[in-house]
């Protein structure tokens, strides 16, 4: 287990965060979206905790409390007064060590029906809810561990059973798989002493399993596509561009190439098709952005939705043209206000100790680098308008790019109007 | 690891930091200085709220919301510019209060102050960039109320409420349509370019002088004229009833019951929000381990009051799998029942207890939410020590107490229902429920 410990200005607050390196690319095919079950579980009671009563024990603190899955990791956090660190690294530690032995056929059932209204609430009952979806489906191919989203299918959450969620407890929760950050004002070593007296017996895992093949052995090989018609307010252009992984150089300049085109209102697309010819529904400048994959290519993504009277052929070819446009050059300007909106964004996500403590266990499971979660924005100092340039030229083209469209159904025939 | 769960420790005493008010010219600076904080929030509040927008120009201030960010030179200016000093433009209207405010850090706080105040008072308001801010929040109306929660959220005005209420904040998809960019611009004259408002800076402002920043923002503007409260009538209809708006196709429904409640002057704030916590706070709280946890009906069910200066609103909501429907909306009423008739458990008492009182280190551990709690102590009046006041009140709460409000304040006789789903599937099973009334109508009807 990795414990990070940062002394920080957090007025008798603490933050406990921990990653698991476990996330919805170790799942195999029949068993889609199974580590976010999973994540659900780990609240419905384990050896000495009964279900709810994590959330009941924090939320009687007053404390923030959730949990989180996605391609790489399973993120569950807490933040609570100073006085209960020691009530919650207990907690944690105890389904950590005994979830198995907690663990009914009863809340599993319970839970794979709450997960099936998750995926209606965020997905099938959503406009544009399933783009996601398509859009990995496209991204990486069959059998590739990020072809599928996170939440998974309807009729995988149907096969889990007891005994998977007993394996999989098994396979991937142990404390060598584990970071956990702790954000407060306490001496570190009385943090370091806490967590050793609640975390130092439990057991690393027996095996380690081996996590299905991530590499991509082809280029996409677009332009794909994927079209929809469905009862969608208006029209809707989801372009995806596969960009280098998650901590690579080429991902931070894809980064900021996104930041250029579609982030803040100075952005490209912001100017271009919302103010200068507004033919895309007004987003506030947040049409352009990364996916970031760590053991994969990311993704860059591009959403706008069409104005009244606005067809999404139209608004389809005029994002492409604006995209295109990257690859003829980046102004300094432009990069610049690129990096002060990451800078910002960054900024914002760690000034306070939930999100610090997050950034740092992020850092931590991925990286092995605690600190970089405070010197993330020097990153994209040294790169240069040349780069971002060069990237766009490189990435931005048709045989790298998918779309999916949503179309509104044609209007009903007006004959009993 | 050791079975037994270890005690918890003793909780430090906390105290809302005392904010330091600094009067200059028209307006007041409402200062807390957080030692270590270098994002620093900034927020300017006006009490100009959707409550008080004239009846003929509903959705004004929204739309001049909108329009601030086109900036003191046109055209969408203003968010790049604040954006090169890595500052985040804050803009919004409630039903009590505009908003506007930057994030930044502090290292920049005086030059994203200026530009601030210049796009809050002295802003182009040119008029095809009004038509193009109209136009496309006439638009937004839609695409987000195609989100079913979004939508029966909006609809629940017109089933409590007369007068503004009746018409959602931002104007609606018929009403917005009528105002001009004149109306905007005598609008933003009457409002924020002439009265002063009041200036809430959190975060580390060690060096930072209050009466510059207030120099910089107030100018020669003039207090904000004290608001009248009128207390707005509730339309005619039979109650309990139930509104269906037709979403055919809909895998899920989009629940809320509501009913009128006192305004947040006049509730017991303690026992009001305690009941409330009670019954859907919290992820423990009963409708969310009902609807949620045993009947795995839903993704999260919840409840609270939203509570204004003229009056309020207590709602639950939910969205449910459609088939459970009819039964979601009977057992969220059951939990009203039981609540009103058997009262708080001990164990919720102190939930309720506990987490208002040793929780709230918690609450205002960044600039953002203390920021927020000032802006919301502004925009009621509250005196600077309200935090510890109702800190307090928590502190003293008895199972009485909270008994006597669930009987107070909820009032399942008096809701309304609207679900948001598909009218063919749900019509036969919501009228055998017997809750009341059922009318169906399409999203188009409600604002016509």
């Amino acid at each position: 287990m990795r414990l990070v410990t940062a002394p920080a200005s957090t007025g008798q607050v603490a933050a406990v965060n921990l990653w698991y390196g476990v996330g919805s690319r170790h799942e195999v095919p029949g068993r889609t979206g199974f580590a976010h079950l999973f994540e659900h579980l780990m609240f419905q009671g384990s050896g000495n905790v009964t279900k709810g009563e994590h959330f009941e024990e924090v939320e009687r603190l007053g404390g923030d409390i959730n949990a989180s899955t996605s391609t790489d990791r399973t993120n569950y956090y807490e933040t609570v007064p100073a006085h209960a660190l020691d009530r919650v690294l207990w907690l944690e530690a105890d389904r950590l060590a005994t979830l198995r032995d907690g663990m009914t056929q009863e809340v599993l059932d319970n839970q794979r029906d709450v997960v099936k209204n998750e995926r209606r609430q965020r997905y099938d009952n959503q406009p544009y809810g399933t783009a996601l979806e398509r859009i990995l489906r496209l991204a990486f191919p069959e059998g590739h561990p990020y072809h599928h989203p996170t939440i998974g299918s309807m009729a995988d959450l149907d096969a889990a059973d007891l005994d998977y969620v007993k394996s999989f407890h098994k396979a991937h929760y142990g404390p060598d798989n584990c970071v956990i950050t702790v954000v407060s004002e306490l001496d570190p070593e009385d943090v370091r002493a806490r967590v050793e007296k609640y975390f130092g017996a439990v057991p690393a895992r027996e095996e380690i399993p081996q996590a299905p093949d991530p590499v991509l052995r082809a280029p996409l090989g677009g332009p794909l596509r994927d079209e929809v018609v469905e009862g969608v307010p208006a029209a809707g252009v989801f372009l995806c561009y596969r960009v280098p992984a998650y901590g690579e150089r080429g991902f931070d300049v894809a980064h900021l190439l996104s930041a250029v085109l579609g982030q803040g209102q100075g952005s490209r697309l912001y100017r271009s098709l919302v103010v200068d010819r507004p033919i895309a529904a007004d987003d506030g400048g947040a049409a352009a952005d990364v996916l970031p994959f760590r053991y994969t290519d990311s993704l860059l993504l591009v959403n706008m939705l069409a104005r009244e009277n606005v067809d999404g052929d139209t608004l389809e070819a005029e994002i492409l043209a604006e995209v295109a446009k990257a690859a003829q050059g980046v102004t300094e300007e432009e990069l610049d206000r690129a990096r002060a909106v990451l800078e910002r964004d960054h900024l914002q996500s760690i000034s306070g100790p939930a999100g610090l403590a997050d950034s740092i266990s992020s850092c931590t499971q991925l990286f092995d680098d605690p600190e970089l979660a405070l010197t993330w924005p020097t990153r994209w100092q040294d790169i240069t308008a040349e780069e971002v340039r060069a990237a766009a030229e490189r990435l931005l083209v048709d045989e790298n790019l998918l779309v999916v469209r949503f179309d509104p159904e044609p209007a009903a025939d007006a004959a009993d109007a | 690891m050791s079975q037994n769960r270890p005690d918890l420790g003793t909780p430090a005493s906390y105290t809302f930091p005392r904010p330091e008010r600094t009067t200059v010219g028209g307006g007041t600076v409402v200062a807390v200085h957080v030692p270590g904080q270098y994002l620093v929030s900034v927020r300017l509040v006006h009490p100009y709220g959707g409550a008080v927008e004239p009846l003929d120009a509903m959705g004004v201030g929204a739309l001049t919301s909108e329009v601030l960010e086109d900036g003191p030179d046109g055209n969408s200016s203003l968010a790049p510019a604040l954006e090169r000093h890595g500052a985040e433009w804050v803009s919004r209207i409630n039903w009590d209060g505009f908003i506007t405010g930057v994030d930044v850090p502090v290292g920049r706080l005086g030059e994203a102050v200026r530009l601030f105040a210049d796009a809050v008072r002295r802003p182009a308001l040119d008029h095809d960039d009004i038509v193009r801010r109209r136009d496309q929040l006439l638009e937004r109306f839609w695409l987000e109320a195609a989100t079913s929660s979004t939508l029966a959220m909006r609809s629940l005005g017109a089933q409590l409420f007369t007068g503004r209420y009746a018409t959602p904040l931002a104007g609606g998809p018929v009403r917005l349509a009528d105002i001009a960019p004149e109306t905007v611009a005598s609008y933003h004259a009457d409002t924020l370019a002439s009265t002063a408002g009041t200036l809430v800076v959190v975060g580390d402002l060690s060096g930072v002088d209050p009466v510059e920043l207030g120099k910089t923002v107030f100018g020669d503007t003039v207090p904000a004229p004290a608001r009248v409260i009128d207390t707005p009538a509730p339309p005619p209809g039979e109650l309990p009833r139930v509104l269906i708006v037709d979403r055919p196709g809909s895998v899920q429904s989009a629940l809320v019951i509501a009913h009128r409640a006192p305004s947040r002057s006049q509730v017991d704030l303690p026992r009001a929000e305690g009941v409330g916590e009670v019954l859907g706070g919290m992820f423990t709280s009963r409708l969310n381990m009902e609807l949620r946890e045993r009947l795995g009906y839903t993704y999260g069910a919840g409840a609270r009051f939203d509570l204004r200066r003229d009056s309020g609103v207590f709602f639950m909501s939910a969205q449910v799998e459609a088939d459970t429907t009819a039964h979601s909306i009977t057992s969220s009423l059951e939990q009203v029942a039981r609540l009103r008739e058997g009262g708080v458990t001990a164990e919720e008492l102190s939930a309720v207890r506990d987490s208002n009182t040793v929780g709230l280190p918690v609450a205002y551990s960044t600039a953002r939410s203390m920021a927020g709690a000032l802006v919301d102590m502004v925009v009621h009046d509250l005196p600077d020590d309200h935090v510890d006041t109702v800190r307090a009140g928590y502190e003293r709460l008895t199972k009485e107490d909270l008994d006597s409000a669930a009987v107070e304040y909820l009032h399942p006789e008096e809701a309304v229902v609207v679900v948001v789903g598909d009218a063919g599937r749900l019509l036969s099973p919501l009228t055998d429920t017997g809750v009341g009334p059922v009318e169906v109508r399409t999203p188009d009807e409600l604002w016509a």
